[in-house]
């Protein structure tokens, strides 16, 4: 839920930079000798829906912060999960290096059954 | 009770700022863009000559082409402010994140540890055979300790030797008990990188 407003206030940030690229778009055109009117009329209808979604969107994103802001710091936080992850992650560590010391004991006590054989 | 007033104040000026900020910069581009258009027409001539009219013009043009490219830098920061704003305060969305990375730690936990529940109980199916063939083989001998025991003594000992090495610096007590250097097999058979590994 908050990746999808972040997402979309991302996106606003692009209309924007679409709406000042269709300004300038419009007034180069006008500069020329011969004015392409199509070119001009799909830049200004792109301009004008580009303000019009910023508008709304930034519109929309500050209401719904007006509904659920609140004057408090948040206090939760995932401490408690993250460190009985973490001992979990350690009990498993501290596992493996114990079967790797059995390991090279059960080698050790296989090369000296050998050489007692030969 | 002064204090908890301030705080939400603070909060709805700091949006209704952030409203009137919208509305400025989206009035200015629209403003100054209708006036660059506007300003581009021909027009017949005034009381002012062509050249003044047109830098004039030129000018002005400018001028508002600045104005459009200012109240777009400030959309982008009050984006960027609402940004931030939002991470801070929007808190439906921050306990989601909360309650599911608990979640995944939770659970990620839990795996780890039903893993290790069955190679527990696979490796002692395993050491049990292992102890057989230990005290069955010619290597053990009635005299030695039992492998629990020898596990203890060393735990123990290890636990002294990390007192002593923080005053001392020296790992010369770790060969301590003369058992050890006589029936290294203890060691040897019960945790042979211990005495392996010491020089």
């Amino acid at each position: 839920m908050a990746n999808d407003r972040l997402r979309a206030l991302e996106d606003v940030e692009k209309e924007i930079a679409m709406v000042l690229q269709c300004a300038g778009n419009i007034v180069l055109e006008l500069s020329k000798d011969k004015h392409n009117a199509s070119f001009m009329d799909r830049q200004l209808i792109q301009f004008q829906n580009s303000v019009s979604r910023v508008e709304n969107e930034l519109s929309g994103q500050i209401r719904y912060l007006t509904q659920v802001a609140t004057g408090q710091p948040h206090e939760g936080s995932t401490y408690s999960a993250r460190k009985d992850c973490q001992m979990a992650l350690n009990r498993a560590e501290y596992a493996k290096v114990k079967l790797g010391e059995l390991g090279r004991t059960c080698e050790v006590m296989l090369e000296q059954q050998q050489q007692q054989q030969t | 009770m002064t204090t908890q007033r301030v705080l939400p104040q603070s909060k709805e000026t700091l949006l209704q700022n952030y409203n009137k900020r919208l509305k400025d910069d989206i009035r200015s581009i629209m403003d100054n863009f209708t006036e660059i258009i506007k300003t581009a027409k021909i027009e017949d001539e005034t009381q002012v000559s062509r050249p003044t009219q047109a830098e004039q013009d030129h000018y002005e043009m400018h001028v508002r082409a600045a104005n459009i490219v200012r109240a777009g830098e400030s959309l982008m920061k009050l984006v960027s402010d609402l940004k931030q704003f939002l991470i801070l305060n929007d808190f439906p969305s921050v306990n989601d994140a909360i309650s599911l990375q608990n979640q995944q730690l939770r659970s990620l936990q839990e795996e780890c540890d039903k893993k290790l529940m069955s190679l527990r109980d696979e490796i002692a199916i395993d050491l049990y055979e292992l102890e057989e063939e230990y005290y069955s083989s010619s290597q053990w001998d009635s005299t030695d300790l039992p492998l629990c025991e020898a596990y203890r003594r060393r735990d123990s000992w290890a636990s002294a030797n990390s007192s002593n090495s923080s005053t001392h610096g020296e790992r010369e007590d770790v060969d301590g008990p003369p058992s050890q250097e006589t029936n290294p097999q203890h060691h040897l058979n019960g945790h042979g990188t211990a005495s392996v590994e010491k020089p």
